[in-house]
């Protein structure tokens, strides 16, 4: 390896050079050997499956952990991590999936934070603020540090994250999935950024698992499977369908709906259905629709426009302040959550940890769960063990739940097999609607196809589902009607058969109602 | 419950034998330290152990003590804190006392008595939780605040009570007031011990027949698994249909009736009245004893049995010239440490459970794998 420093020299050292990295941890999937090459001034892509170990790759090279095995040269020259600080003063930033700012401050106080500019015993503002004017200017992030970031949207918020890390006189930029936030609009604006800031110099370190988006920015591309690098490739040399298999090891499933099964019977209708906060905001305001037997309703929007509230009121966790819901003919509006489960209402949570399982309970314990009050998990005021455990047998056969036995607890299983747990103890029992919260967040592409699998086979079985989902390709590919969701009201209604992803992404920030 | 292997009995044993062991090792420590010869106390302990009454006595009193526990793990099993249980005991058996020594029951059967007097007791455990429960399904009141400040208010009615001119009469020949004895039909016929002057408490069955419901309900009803959800994550069991609020208030009730129990075997089994000296803080030994048997009914069992064998062998301590409070350092001492030692059990179970998972499923690799 070279150790010469990299002025003078006609080829650039790599920026970054990660080689033979090994972490290991009890239980979970670490890096093992790995090998990544990051040429200066370039946008570098790290794809790979939920789990296949990115992230822990990145938290090594940020200096959070440090590796069992292996070296880092940055630019050339060997280094060694003991805390993000040295990897900041090695010129290193890292732009976090979720935003680290504070709202009730300025952009200028937010990116000053940690390392304010003195001058004598105050703090030197005016220095601060033009140099933050300069460096939005020189990588066009547009910027102006004195607006309030409660004020800014995700777009802007990310641009801020990344002005924070430049502002620490970063050149090697790590950006941890930042376009899971984004609509796709931003998403473009995003990479304008990206380029530009690729001209000036500076080298980007990308982690998604969003592939189209990969090959429109990536200068170079590689795979991580199972904690380990199985390809390097050059974006022109292959497909995102290739791409992704070579990131599951295995052909790939689509979401799609084949025949319509959409029947006329009405099994779940929703009239004015209204949510006041606690503060007097209407966060789901005059909310109406209805789903058939055999009909998937999807909901597109961008995070917190009321889905969530959305799910709540028709489950009975949240009591909604008008409006009805009607089940099957029967109104439900005022009945419990228990009633509503009884009356064949399933539940796919958003949150499987907070609402889904019981973490410290078994897998048999977690299929009782939300069915404690039905066959075969009960038999009067008593727990049926032994049809409860043999059900789960069922699910964890059927529906594929990777799991040594029943007994144990569902925090020894990894995300993906929880949530088959949760989707098989779901379908169970005959449900009439299944509200479905991002059913496949957090799984891995084998689990996301036999969930698709069973919720297109319970949708033929006259099934009426309630799809949520960020992942706008699920939603189009799995909905029979599509609406969208923004500031608590339905605002647009779109077929899915022809509707594109970028149409759907207007919608959702609303940029679309302005024109129709 | 757990299939019972050997590996997991054994990392249930290893994290209160190695408190035990521990505690014993700073008592030593601290005996030493203090001028007093380690040996001396076992021995002292030891031979307090051979008599027959030391015996019989740690079993009363563990009688009371497992009682006391069982209502505080009720709370405990979805994370409901009721620490009121003293008070709860404490005004539950001075009213029971009220109603068994007043004199219209003479007329009644020895059981339906009995009967009365226990039910007497279950109903103002329950009554007096649940005013916390109720504080905290329609305020939000906590029920760590709320149950503390009952007992003090508990303190207060019971020795406003507790006075001739209501509950009590006076002892004659004894400045002690108590409420007036309970005759014969009353009370809770003991068991002789040979070789013990004490009887063993009738109502060491009772505790046994708490214990068992306690297992029962907790475990293999419908009940028990919403309260152990609900535990575990509220959110989960709100989604699931479980009304939170209602379980608090059916579980504090519970635990305030149960609490309610812990006065019934001393009253009617040999003070036969509430007086000045009948037993106080039994409802935080309750805490205590739960803690150790980590809220498990043999766990418990055992626990209270050890904390009653360590609360009757103290006197035999002062005869050594080794001061009895060495007991109340050896008992705090078991309960810091038990906590310690079960969160470090916890902790390497999860790890040990998600190893093996990982290793049946061939997912990762271990550490020995790796290097092999």
């Amino acid at each position: 390896m070279s150790t010469e420093p990299p002025a003078g020299s006609t080829t650039l050292a790599p920026a970054v050079q990660l080689s033979g990295i090994t972490k290991r941890f009890p239980g979970v999937v670490a890096n093992s050997d790995v090998d990544i090459t990051v040429r200066a001034g370039t946008v570098h892509a790290l794809v790979g499956e939920n789990g296949a170990g990115k992230s822990t790759l990145m938290k090594i090279l940020y200096g959070m952990q440090p590796p069992d095995e292996g070296t880092i040269a940055i630019d050339g020259v060997p280094t060694a991590f003991a805390s993000p600080a040295d990897a900041i003063r090695a010129g290193i930033g890292m732009v976090h999936q979720h935003f680290m700012l504070a709202d009730n401050l300025t952009v200028l106080e937010n990116v000053v934070l940690g390392s304010e500019p003195r001058k004598g015993l105050g703090l030197d503002f005016t220095a601060a603020r033009a140099r933050i004017r300069e460096i939005s200017d020189a990588y066009g992030l547009d910027i102006e540090p004195d607006r309030l970031v409660d004020d800014l949207g995700v777009g802007e918020r990310q641009r801020v994250e990344i002005l924070k890390v430049l502002y620490r006189g970063a050149r090697i930029l790590i950006l941890d999935e930042p376009t899971a936030v984004l609509v796709p609009q931003e998403v473009d604006e995003l990479f304008g950024n990206l380029r530009e800031l690729k001209a000036e110099g500076l080298t980007i370190l990308f982690i998604s698992h969003k592939l189209d988006e990969v090959l429109s920015v990536a200068d170079d591309i590689t795979v991580i499977r199972r904690g380990t690098t199985v390809a390097s490739v050059s974006p022109a040399d292959v497909t995102a369908r290739k791409l992704a298999e070579l990131m599951v090891g295995s052909a790939l499933p689509v979401p799609e709906l084949r025949e319509s099964t959409v029947t006329a019977t009405e099994v779940l209708t929703v009239t004015g259905l209204t949510v006041t906060s606690a503060d007097g905001r209407p966060v789901l305001d005059d909310i109406s629709f209805t789903i058939h037997a055999g009909e998937v309703l999807g909901i597109a929007g961008v995070e917190g426009n009321g889905q969530a509230e959305l799910v709540e009121a028709l489950m009975g966790i949240r009591t909604p302040n008008a409006g009805t819901i009607t089940l099957a003919g029967r109104d439900i509006t005022r009945d419990s959550t228990r009633h509503r489960r009884e009356a064949g209402m399933g539940y796919i949570p958003e949150d499987r940890h907070r609402q889904g399982v019981l973490l410290e309970a078994t897998l048999w314990e977690n299929r009782v769960l939300g069915h404690q009050t039905r066959p075969p998990n009960v038999r009067g005021p008593l727990l049926d063990r032994r049809g409860a455990k043999a059900d789960t047998e069922r699910i964890v056969a059927e529906y594929d739940v990777r799991t040594p036995s029943i007994d144990v607890n569902a925090a020894a299983l990894s995300g993906g097999n929880q949530q088959k747990l949760i989707v098989g103890r779901e379908m169970s029992g005959d449900p009439v609607v299944l509200i479905a919260s991002h059913p496949t967040r957090g799984v891995d592409v084998g689990a996301q196809a036999a969930i698709w699998d069973h919720i297109r086979r319970a949708r033929a079985d006259r099934l009426a589902v309630l799809l949520i989902s960020a992942d706008l390709d699920e939603l189009i590919g799995m909905s029979d009607t599509l609406a969208v969701i923004l500031r608590g009201r339905l605002v647009a209604e779109h077929d899915p058969a022809t509707v594109t992803p970028e149409q759907l992404g207007s919608a959702m920030t609303g940029a679309g109602r302005e024109e129709g | 419950m757990r299939s019972l292997t050997p590996r997991s009995v054994l990392l249930g044993l290893i994290a209160p034998v190695g408190a035990l062991v521990f505690a014993a090792a700073v008592s030593a420590v601290i005996l030493l330290a203090t001028g007093h010869d380690p040996f001396d106390t076992v021995d002292a302990m030891a031979t307090a152990a051979q008599r027959p009454r030391t015996l019989v006595n740690s079993l009363n009193t563990a009688t009371s003590y497992y009682l006391s526990a069982v209502a505080v793990a009720i709370g405990f099993r979805m994370k409901l804190f009721n620490i009121g249980v003293d008070g709860q005991y404490r005004f539950a058996a001075l009213l029971a006392a009220g109603l068994a020594g007043a004199a219209f029951m003479d007329s009644l059967p020895s059981f339906v008595r009995v009967a009365l007097t226990i039910l007497a007791a279950m109903l103002v455990g329950a009554a007096w939780a649940g005013l916390a429960a109720l504080l905290k399904v329609t305020r939000g009141v906590s029920e760590v605040i709320s149950t503390i400040m009952l007992n003090a208010i508990a303190t207060y009615l019971v020795s406003y009570l507790n006075s001739p001119e209501r509950l009590a009469v006076s002892t004659a020949g004894s400045n002690n007031i108590g409420t007036p004895k309970i005759t014969e039909g009353g009370r809770v016929p003991g068991f002789e011990i040979e070789g013990s002057s004490s009887k063993v408490f009738g109502l060491v069955f009772l505790a046994v027949l708490v214990g068992f419901l306690y297992w029962f309900v907790l475990s293999r009803t419908r009940f028990g698994f919403e309260l152990k959800a609900t535990g575990l994550s509220e959110s989960a069991a709100v989604a699931s249909g479980v009304s939170v609020k209602k379980m608090v208030i059916v579980s504090m009730l519970l635990s305030g009736a149960v609490a309610g129990l812990v006065g019934m075997p001393e009253l009617l089994g040999s003070s036969y009245s509430y007086s000045l000296n009948f037993p106080v803080g039994v409802g935080f030994i309750g805490i205590a004893v739960a803690l150790l048997g980590r809220n498990h009914p043999i766990g418990m069992a055992i626990a209270a049995l050890l904390w009653g064998f360590l609360f009757n062998t103290a006197n035999s301590l002062d005869t050594a010239g080794v001061p009895r409070e060495i007991v109340d350092i050896m008992q705090g001492v078991i309960v810091l440490s038990v906590v310690v030692a079960y969160e470090l059990v916890r902790r390497y179970r999860v790890r040990a459970e998600q190893r093996a998972v990982g290793h049946a499923l061939g997912r990762t690799k271990t550490a020995e794998e790796v290097t092999a």
